[in-house]
């Protein structure tokens, strides 16, 4: 029984998606819709509270990026080269003292090197996915979805497409404040009921 | 479930599990945190400072790269992390909703909290699978087994007293080392 149940449900949830709201760089709330049911309903400070929490903590989660020592061997080999480079050739302790600062800083790495540190991407529940977006100018887009959906990188691009289009290139918009832009609101509930 | 290729093509096996931390249920403090690095050759290095309790840590040493109040920084900071967290979930998803895990573009944290509130956190990296069950294990195999069923281990865990335990960090050190990895 069990799994026809859930093959049942898989088709009209799996496009699910419950709600959006964007986070401008201060950590304040300027937009937030809800698209489908699926979560409870919270009051517009609580909302206000939950955006200004979810910063904070993106914050935190990027700090909290484990740092791996490099391997000992290394350590070692720079150690003993820092040691003895002043005292025998005057002439390279320029070019050596130039290279051990970079040395110290670089004493660990992340467990994935070469890319950049972010924080919090992709937050999963029993009943929901949180994914996070933040564009470079630190503008943060929460998508609530089901956490069976896929494919949302897809939605979020085109949602910050649309972001683009109708908020941004809205003359009557003003930075960093809450987004009342119909036109956004329209494309935006079109563009995801078409998906479905 | 880790594809075999992945430890042999990267210096680093599969999961290297960087944290794995008790929370006390009243105190919100750490009780036990324990640091696994990535190569084998550092493992041994790493062995020397087991007990890598709070309190038994006076300096942890420089191998690790952290000093034993970058960790205590850390334990708080992922506990805020995940307090806030599990409190944003549960509002949104109701009661009965649990916060299992979330990614960055570095690493992964996995959360199980256990009925009396014990949390159990781990960090990996990317590659990972759900570790949900494994912290289950890791509670119901080691923790209830070693630490609470321990005589001697007070009801509180002050500073990390009594969860230090050598059978406790025996048994974890196997779990995590042949079990998970």
């Amino acid at each position: 029984m069990p799994p026809s149940k859930t093959r049942q449900q898989s088709p009209s949830s799996a496009m699910a998606v419950f709600s959006l709201i964007i986070i401008n760089k201060a950590g304040g709330l300027v937009y937030q819709r809800e698209f489908q049911p699926g979560l409870r309903k919270l009051s517009t400070n609580d909302y206000l509270v939950l955006a200004g929490t979810f910063h904070g903590v993106h914050a935190i989660t990027r700090s909290i990026t484990p740092k791996l020592p490099l391997a000992p061997a290394a350590a070692l080999a720079t150690t003993p080269t820092t040691a003895t480079t002043p005292s025998p050739n005057n002439v390279v302790s320029p070019s050596a003292t130039s290279s051990t600062p970079t040395s110290s800083t670089a004493s660990y790495s992340y467990p994935n090197p070469g890319v950049p540190a972010t924080g919090l991407e992709c937050l999963e529940t029993d009943k929901f996915r949180l994914t996070c977006f933040q564009t470079l100018t630190g503008t943060k887009f929460l998508l609530f979805t089901d956490p069976l959906m896929a494919n949302i990188e897809v939605v979020m691009k085109k949602i910050y497409e649309l972001y683009a289009d109708f908020v941004m290139k809205n003359p009557f918009y003003q930075l960093e404040m809450p987004v009342r832009c119909e036109a956004f609101d329209r494309n935006l509930q079109g563009w995801l009921r078409g998906r479905t | 479930m880790v594809p075999p290729s992945h430890p042999s093509t990267h210096p680093s096996p599969a999961i290297p599990i960087d944290v794995a931390n008790l929370v006390s249920p009243i105190l919100a403090e750490c009780i036990y945190n324990r640091r696994w690095l990535p190569r084998p050759t550092s493992m041994t290095g790493s062995k020397s400072s087991r007990p890598t309790s709070e309190t038994s840590t006076p300096g942890l040493p420089a191998t690790l790269g952290q000093t034993a109040r970058a960790t205590d920084d850390d334990a708080k900071l992922i506990f805020g992390t995940v307090f806030s967290l599990r409190n944003m979930v549960r509002k949104l998803g109701g009661e009965d909703d649990n916060f299992v895990t979330y990614r960055t573009s570095q690493y992964k944290l996995h959360y199980y909290e256990t009925p009396t509130n014990i949390k159990f956190v781990m960090l990996t990296d990317l590659k990972s699978p759900n570790m949900r069950v494994a912290l289950q294990q890791i509670y119901i195999n080691l923790y209830v087994e070693y630490v609470v069923k321990n005589p001697l281990s007070p009801a509180e865990h002050p500073g990390g007293i009594g969860v230090n335990n050598e059978l406790f960090e025996e048994s974890l050190e196997q779990f995590v080392t042949r079990v998970l990895s």
